[in-house]
């Protein structure tokens, strides 16, 4: 196994020409592709999410060392072996019907995303209907909603009973946040999972799952 | 001696130069990038005028039509009391200020508790803003979480009327409870036509960064153009969010999605009143909180206020008196201070927002009162020195100096004139310190408090006629 240090630097500053050459470099090196993520890559990322919990590391260098880290799975993607699990699941994330507020959605879907989940977003604006049918066509682990205006958070409800109606409630776990929404709430309308912002949507994420 | 003008102090943060960039950087967004138009007449309006139409709904808008509707739009409007009164003419760069919209939480006045707020807040923050000297407007400052939230704006509506006189800002989910919104005002104003002629509201809607118009929100905009209801239409060009990070980007790009706006709402009633500007504050980069007491905010506003001299003409829409603090603590204060006082300067308009607390999440009645003493401490310092004759006191200085053992204080031009020459506070301290242990040793937020509760307590408005009462419970009850 190689030193994957040159590698975790360039990921961590954001690199992604380095950080594509020193994956090349472990490929040349005829390393297997699941050591180079699992004790290259994650590292790296889990040192970063780190980093910016303590508030040294500022939301846009979280983003780059994310996107460093994709570039650098794509390159890999190809040498996976058979069975080899490069996602952690999939979570389909939109902001509910009526409301426009996206940022916070996006922020979450990044972070998710850079953590290793694969991201279905339906956007803004998105109906139960139209919630229900990205689930059936898409078969996710988590469905993610966003919500930030007290006039649309029944929609979180309308859509978790349209899911039931569907008969695909128990085939995946509901995730809810934004400012308005509380854990109480989530309680009360049976959502599995609340989190107040994108750092603790990916930790809430992994615990839905049961992963780390 | 010749008379001597007073000098307004300004801050300027922009030059002729620099304005006619970001301008020029805003008219090629909206002719080589366009905007994305949702709604379909506002569309068609826009395609007959000649713009491209491409990708479906974005359209292209020329620098032709931007320009003939910065010609149209009034550069200066007054907004009335509910009793027909001038109250905020928008003009020479006057500033008012009031309080802000839907906030989640307020800090329970009794308890000191933050807790999610009800419509009886609303009713609390109207009431104390009617009592308030230097609060000009008033705006919901709450989201009640116990009313239908199908008809939240409507309830909100009516709970201000019936608790202030002063003039309002106002929100609308859509063209449904704007319809009624308006209907309500027309009845306090005794008809449609005469709350045209006296409008004493304005609409807040907004546009969404990058450059995008949904239906509902234009569905507005020509509601209000059509009946003549002043209207703002900041959207949320944060820089590093929904704008770029540097503040020029953002600016251009905030401004092309206001003269978007503007080309729609002039095309539908040339003259019909516009407040201009984005909201441009910043998306912080530790908390990815959209910040309600960050100098650029302060900084942007000014530098609009300056393309509102040098170019617009038309009266800006701004911020102030807000903070990202949970409690109303040092840091309030600070951030509420820096943001009044600047804005101040800057002239400009219509400021909102005095009294939030939590990144716009909290509201608090003592953030209100405490803002109100702030702006009457700029407005004393933004009324620059008198230099007259009076105010040069030669006269005084001679009969002074002439009197062995006489000083100022016992002066005639100290008795006559000591009352404008001064500012006094009523809230921030200066008593010597065995005054102020004797009287419980109070902080600012205690003393905001005791005065929020006091206003509550024995303000009285005067109050709307039975039969305009009558008429908007009947609006609502329908
Ligand atoms: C799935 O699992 C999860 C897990 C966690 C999740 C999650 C999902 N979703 C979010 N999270 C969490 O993680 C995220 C990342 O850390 C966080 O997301 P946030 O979204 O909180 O954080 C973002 C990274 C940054 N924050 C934001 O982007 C929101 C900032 C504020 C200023 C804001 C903005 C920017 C906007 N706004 Co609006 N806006 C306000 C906001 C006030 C504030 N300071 O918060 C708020 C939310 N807005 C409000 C209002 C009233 C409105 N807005 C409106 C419009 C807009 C803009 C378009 C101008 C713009 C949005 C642009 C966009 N593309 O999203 C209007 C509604 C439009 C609509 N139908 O949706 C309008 C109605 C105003 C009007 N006059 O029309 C208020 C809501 C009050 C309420 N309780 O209902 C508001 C609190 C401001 C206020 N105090 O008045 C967490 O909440």
């Amino acid at each position: 196994m190689s030193d994957y240090k040159a590698l975790q630097e360039a990921v961590l500053k954001g690199d992604i020409k380095t950080a594509l050459e020193q994956t090349q470099k472990a490929i040349d090196a005829k390393d297997v592709a699941r050591d180079v993520l699992d004790n290259g890559l994650i590292p790296a990322m889990d040192e970063m999410g780190d980093r910016f919990a303590k508030g040294v590391a500022f939301v846009p260098q979280m983003l780059r060392a994310a996107k460093t880290m994709q570039e650098c799975v794509k390159l890999l993607q190809p040498l996976f072996a058979e069975g080899d699990i490069t996602s952690k699941g999939k979570v389909l994330i939109g902001t509910v019907k009526g409301d426009l507020h996206d940022i916070g959605k996006n922020l979450v879907a990044m972070m998710l995303e850079g953590a290793g989940f694969t991201i279905v977003d339906i956007g803004v604006d998105v109906s139960p209907d139209k919630f229900v049918e990205k689930v059936k066509e898409t078969n996710p682990d988590i469905v993610g909603m966003s919500a930030l205006l007290s006039t649309t958070m029944p929609a979180m409800p309308e859509t978790i009973e349209a899911l039931k109606t569907a008969g695909l409630r128990d085939n995946i776990k509901i995730m809810i946040g934004g400012a308005p929404v509380t854990e109480k709430y989530a309680t009360q309308i049976e959502a599995d999972s609340y989190a107040s912002d994108a750092g603790s949507a990916v930790a809430k994420a992994k615990e839905l799952l049961g992963i780390s | 001696m010749k008379e001597v003008q007073t000098f307004r102090p300004r801050l300027k943060v922009l030059g002729k130069q620099q304005v006619d960039a970001i301008h020029a950087s805003a008219l090629e967004i909206l002719a080589t990038m366009g905007v994305k138009m949702e709604h379909p007449g506002a569309l068609a309006m826009l395609k007959n005028a000649g713009c491209e139409v491409f990708n479906e709904d974005w359209v292209k808008i020329p620098a032709e039509l931007v320009e003939a509707a910065i010609k149209t739009a009034p550069k200066k409007f007054t907004l009335y009391d509910q009793n027909g009164n001038p109250a905020m003419p928008l003009e020479d760069g006057n500033s008012f200020y009031g309080t802000g919209s839907d906030t989640n939480f307020t800090i329970d006045v009794e308890t000191g508790e933050r807790r999610p707020t009800v419509i009886a807040d609303v009713a609390n923050f109207a009431k104390l803003v009617d009592g308030l000297d230097n609060i000009s407007f008033n705006m919901s400052m709450a989201n009640a979480q116990d009313v239908p939230v199908k008809d939240i704006y409507i309830h909100a509506f009516v709970a201000m009327v019936k608790n202030t006189n002063k003039p309002m800002v106002f929100i609308a989910d859509s063209g449904r409870d704007i319809a009624v919104i308006h209907q309500i005002a027309s009845a306090i104003a005794g008809g449609e036509e005469k709350f045209r002629a006296k409008p004493f509201m304005l609409n807040y809607s907004e546009a969404i960064s990058p450059l995008r118009f949904p239906e509902t929100i234009v569905d507005k905009l020509i509601f209000c153009a059509q009946k003549g209801i002043p209207l703002c239409l900041p959207s949320g060009s944060n820089a590093g969010g929904g704008a770029p990070v540097t503040l020029a980007g953002a600016m251009a790009m905030g401004i092309a999605e206001n003269l978007a706006g503007l080309v729609i709402h002039q095309m539908t009633n040339k003259g019909a009143p516009f407040l201009f500007g984005p909201n441009v504050s910043v998306l912080d980069m530790k908390s990815a909180v959209v910040s309600y007491g960050c100098p650029e905010w302060s900084l942007s506003q000014a530098a609009l206020a300056d393309m509102r001299d040098e170019l617009y003409g038309i009266p800006t829409w701004a911020y102030a008196g807000a903070s990202d603090s949970k409690v109303m603590d040092a840091q309030a204060g600070a951030e509420a201070a820096f943001s009044i006082y600047s804005a101040m300067l800057a002239h400009a308009n219509v400021i909102h927002d005095m009294g939030y607390l939590e990144y716009g999440s909290t509201s608090c009645l003592e953030m209100v009162t405490m803002a109100n003493e702030l702006v009457a401490m700029s407005r004393f310092f933004a009324g620059g020195i008198p230099v007259n004759d009076g105010t040069l006191a030669l006269d005084a200085l001679k009969r002074v100096s002439g009197t062995p053992g006489s000083m100022f204080l016992m002066d005639d031009h100290t008795f006559e004139h000591f009352m404008e020459a001064q500012f006094t506070p009523k809230l921030l301290d200066r008593s010597r310190y065995d005054a102020w242990e004797g009287a419980g040793s109070q902080d600012m937020y205690k003393r905001c408090n005791v005065e929020a509760k006091r206003i509550l307590d024995e303000h009285e408005m005067e109050p709307k006629s039975k039969e305009v009462l009558e008429q908007i419970d009947n609006i609502v009850s329908k």
